[in-house]
């Protein structure tokens, strides 16, 4: 018994730290945008999709899929950020942009349902297999360490970067004040473009670790995404920290509803846990928190 | 019902009372223990330097933050747990500082949409329009032209409100306000960007609301305008009372001098 | 009401009278029905997101609800089809309004994303509820409603493809002049003041959380209905018919239409279904088409196909509104 509640924990870690890296890139546009990219799903499938044909077909080395996985989403980020946020930004419309990400997710996600087809690719990489033993019966497999391992280093990296270099300090700027922070000298747009290509990487590594634990279908990433969501709103939008304890918070909710309740309703559970966030922590029409110019 | 209804002759108890109102925000004691007194008909300026907690204190009153500490009366009614709405209902009205005018819609149906409490429809009628709801969009119509007249507007009515020149954009933000029929009109820096010329004109309307029975309270930093109609002065610095008095007694009091250059 | 809109009403009863007359085999009547219910959902989205201005992306839970209801109360309690949709229209209008009660002080981003998770919830509970909703086998042999005999007429059977799509279209356009009679009246000011901006319409003594409610409620009532006529018209009902992606197309064609002026989406909501039919053998493009007009319209021309129109013949009767109704192109 307790060792299943272990394993699951591992589990847990596991799809946990998966979560939080998608969810970064969700609360670090959040937080300098106040904007969400509704298309960071499909850059996770497309992540995945790249490190599965990097692999298989040009018979590349696993890891350094993850490498190409991470390069295609900074470009989808940069692509994303150019043609929809950038332009919308000067019409000062809240929601259109969100609108606007929907479409492209609609897009993208049939576009690569025609090309792909819908039946999942069985993604293997050569760790998936091995599997080393750990005390009390349980066991994680050469791929889920090697995702807390990559996944570990990545965030640990950001977090540094956040607090304690100089452009990391400049996002935190942008992200509070963005015309003040445009008159001391930094660039907001450029930080703004940094911000997205850093979050979009973070998406298609995520995807591209992910690829050999999840179904890989075109909608792979639409499984993590509303996830992500979640995560984002229990921990806060824009926070790096909260994003960070939620996301394990929900792959470890997510592991032992699975065992321990019914596999079909981990959606549920974690969406109403959402829910629940929202009711106790709404924000009020005026941010309260801070004084608004009215 | 008149665009600009003569208040009757009021009792002597003041219109609007606060007690020990507190506001905070994070760690900023944007307001602390301020208490004020308002009576009927008068014209009440409250100034002080930038931050001092104004636009804070006006934001309370009229329900859009509530206190952590303190009580609001409106002519004898108790202001706590009031939503920003039903004390609209109660006769108390705002202008903002930023402006926030219906930008896609066109100067008349700003003032329309201002309307709101005063329509008397059946509520069938909302959805089969008859008799009485085409008499309430006609008077709605004219009240609002009345308003728009009033500031000075008549001519644009029918123009987008985001292409009106700022100045009369303050003027829309005031006939909406005035829509309501308040007997409290709060006005937030209703001077800021105006040229003399319309500084002019806005100070003959606010006279006239008085004389016409409102009270209006008036938060400016256009020391001008404020010594000459107002007939009492509050100045606040760091969320707190500083000095309450006419404005020649204002003028001369060296706290408030002190607050104004020495910070 | 003037003139100009009594003839637009005219019009649009004889189009859809002649319809039927036009398509005469039952694939393509079918077709005319379906496009007759997603003009229901795409009404009742904009009454929601594009006069109250909430960015609802949970509407197919309540499509969803209304097909579930009807289809439940029928076959599991007998209740006759007219009394199924009537409950099945106040159930999702009460979720509906649930739904804006939880979320009423949630701005824009917080309210996109609660209604998204309402959404999936609501998704899962119909996939797993096995017992109520016998899951993802679904439920068949649903009839379509009862046919009526009217005295001196021979009975008018709903099994006949022609009748029901009268029915259902006469009933969208039932529903769009009763959402548009609210609308033009001092409602309509209420919601188009909380969409422009929810501080000052509360100081004019607009109580916008009531409002945001009353949207939702409506708006969903409408989805509700749409859904027991789905029901009806499929016969057979399965929770993925209700994914999230339902609201995706359905704001797609609200946004492509021309959010905030009930025409538009209508018209949206015709080109969206009827086009893909149209463009035979790009059947699977459908989606694709969706996301990729919804991407360039809201880049482009965010007023969608009422801004177009707007642009071509400023002077369009019946499209342009009085004065409080206009948007800036």
């Amino acid at each position: 018994m307790l060792a299943v509640a272990v394993q699951q924990a591992i589990n847990g870690v596991v799809f946990g730290s998966l979560y939080v890296l998608v969810a970064l890139g969700l609360t670090l546009i959040y937080g300098v945008l106040v904007q969400i990219n509704f298309a960071h799903a499909d850059i996770v499938t497309i992540g995945a999709f790249a490190a599965y044909f990097f692999t298989y077909t040009l018979g590349g080395n696993y890891v350094a899929s993850i490498g190409v996985a991470l390069l295609i989403g900074a470009a989808l980020g940069w692509l994303i950020n150019a043609s929809i946020f950038a332009p919308l930004r000067e019409r000062g419309s809240e929601l259109l942009p969100l609108i606007a990400t929907i479409g492209v997710s609609v897009l993208l996600q049939n576009a690569m349902l025609l090309w792909f087809g819908p039946i999942p690719y069985s993604f293997d990489s050569p760790y998936s297999n091995q599997v080393i033993r750990l005390p009390g019966g349980t066991f994680i497999t050469l791929q889920n360490l090697i995702i807390i391992a990559v996944s570990t280093v990545t965030i640990a990296l950001l977090y540094g970067f956040m607090r304690f270099t100089f452009m990391g300090k400049a996002l935190r700027a942008v992200a509070q004040d963005r015309e003040t922070a445009g008159l001391m000298g930094i660039n907001p747009n450029a930080l703004i473009m940094l911000t997205f290509v850093i979050a979009s990487a973070l998406a298609g590594m995520g995807g591209a670790m992910l690829g050999p634990i999840l179904v890989l279908t075109p909608f792979a990433g639409t499984s993590v995404i509303v996830k992500a969501f979640a995560i984002v709103i229990i921990g806060g939008f824009g926070n790096v920290a909260g994003t960070i304890i939620a996301g394990l918070l929900v792959g470890l909710i997510e592991s032992y509803t699975t065992q321990f309740i019914n596999p079909g309703l981990t959606d549920i559970v974690v969406f109403t846990l959402l829910l629940a966030v929202l009711a106790l922590r709404p924000t009020g029409l005026i941010a309260e928190k801070r004084e608004e110019n009215v | 019902m008149t665009v600009l209804p003569e208040i009757a002759a009021a009792p002597a108890e003041p219109l609007f009372r606060a007690e020990g109102l507190h506001k905070r925000f994070g760690g900023v004691h944007a307001v602390r223990d301020l208490s004020l007194t308002i009576s009927r008909a008068a014209i009440f300026a409250i100034i002080g330097p930038n931050g001092a907690g104004k636009s804070t204190l006006l934001n309370l009153m009229s329900g859009l933050y509530a206190p952590d500490a303190g009580r609001m009366t409106f002519d004898g009614r108790d202001l706590s747990a009031m939503p920003a709405h039903r004390r609209a209902r109660l006769g108390l009205a705002r202008t903002f500082q930023k402006i926030r005018l219906f930008r896609h819609l066109s100067v008349l149906a700003n003032v329309v949409a201002a309307l709101h409490i005063h329509h008397a429809i059946p509520a069938w009628q909302y959805v089969f329009h008859g008799r009485a709801f085409a008499r309430d969009h006609a008077r709605a119509r004219e009240q609002a032209m009345k308003l728009l007249a009033f500031v000075g507007l008549e001519q644009r009515a029918a123009a987008l409100a985001a292409s009106l020149p700022y100045g009369e954009q303050r003027m829309l933000e005031l006939a909406r306000a005035l829509a309501t029929a308040p007997r409290l009109l709060l006005v937030d820096e209703p001077a800021a960007g105006l040229n003399a010329a319309e500084v002019e004109r806005l100070i003959e309307r606010i006279r006239l609301l008085r004389e016409r029975g409102m009270t209006v309270i008036v938060v400016e930093h256009n020391m001008d305008l404020v010594m000459e109609i107002a007939d009492r002065v509050l100045v606040m610095d760091y969320g707190q009372y500083l000095f309450e008095g006419i404005p020649a007694e204002v003028q001369a009091n060296p706290a408030v001098i002190a607050a104004y250059l020495g910070a | 009401m003037y003139s100009g809109r009594r003839v637009g009403y005219l019009i649009a009863a004889a189009v859809i009278a002649l319809l039927p007359l036009i398509f005469q085999d039952s694939y393509w009547r079918t077709n005319l029905t379906v496009c007759a219910i997603t003009v229901m959902l795409a009404i009742g989205l904009d009454f929601i997101l594009g006069y109250a201005g909430q960015l609802n992306l949970g509407h197919c839970a309540f499509y969803g609800i209304g097909a579930y209801a009807s289809t439940l109360l029928i076959t599991r309690l007998g209740v006759p089809f007219w009394i199924a949709f009537a409950c099945a229209i106040a159930l999702a209008g009460a979720a509906g309004m649930a739904l804006a009660m939880f979320a009423v002080r949630l701005r824009g981003h917080y309210l996109a994303i609660a209604s998204l998770a309402f959404a999936v919830i609501v998704h899962q509970v119909l996939l797993n509820w096995i017992s109520l909703t016998q899951g993802p086998l679904g439920i068949y042999g649903i009839r379509p409603p009862p046919p009526i005999a009217l005295p001196g007429l021979p009975v008018i059977s709903f099994a006949n493809a022609g009748n029901m799509f009268y029915l259902v279209a006469g009933f969208a356009l039932l529903f769009y002049f009763l959402l548009d009679q609210i609308l033009r009246s001092p409602i309509g000011e209420a919601l188009t003041a909380i969409r422009e901006d929810e501080v000052s319409a509360a100081s004019f003594g607009i109580n916008c959380a009531g409002w945001k409610v009353f949207a939702f409620g409506i708006g969903s009532a409408v989805a509700g209905a749409a859904g027991a006529f789905y029901a009806s018209l499929v016969g057979t009902l399965v929770p993925d018919a209700f994914i999230i992606t339902e609201s995706f197309t359905i704001l797609a064609m609200v946004i492509v239409g021309g959010m905030g002026t009930l025409l538009g989406p209508v018209c949206g909501a015709i080109l969206l279904t009827v086009l893909p039919e149209l463009l035979r053998g790009f059947g699977d493009l459908r989606l694709v088409l969706y996301g990729a007009a919804l991407t360039l319209v809201v880049l482009f021309m965010p007023g969608g196909m009422a801004q177009a129109a707007r642009l071509i013949r400023p002077r369009l009767p019946g499209v342009r509104a009085k004065l409080l109704h206009d948007r800036a192109a």
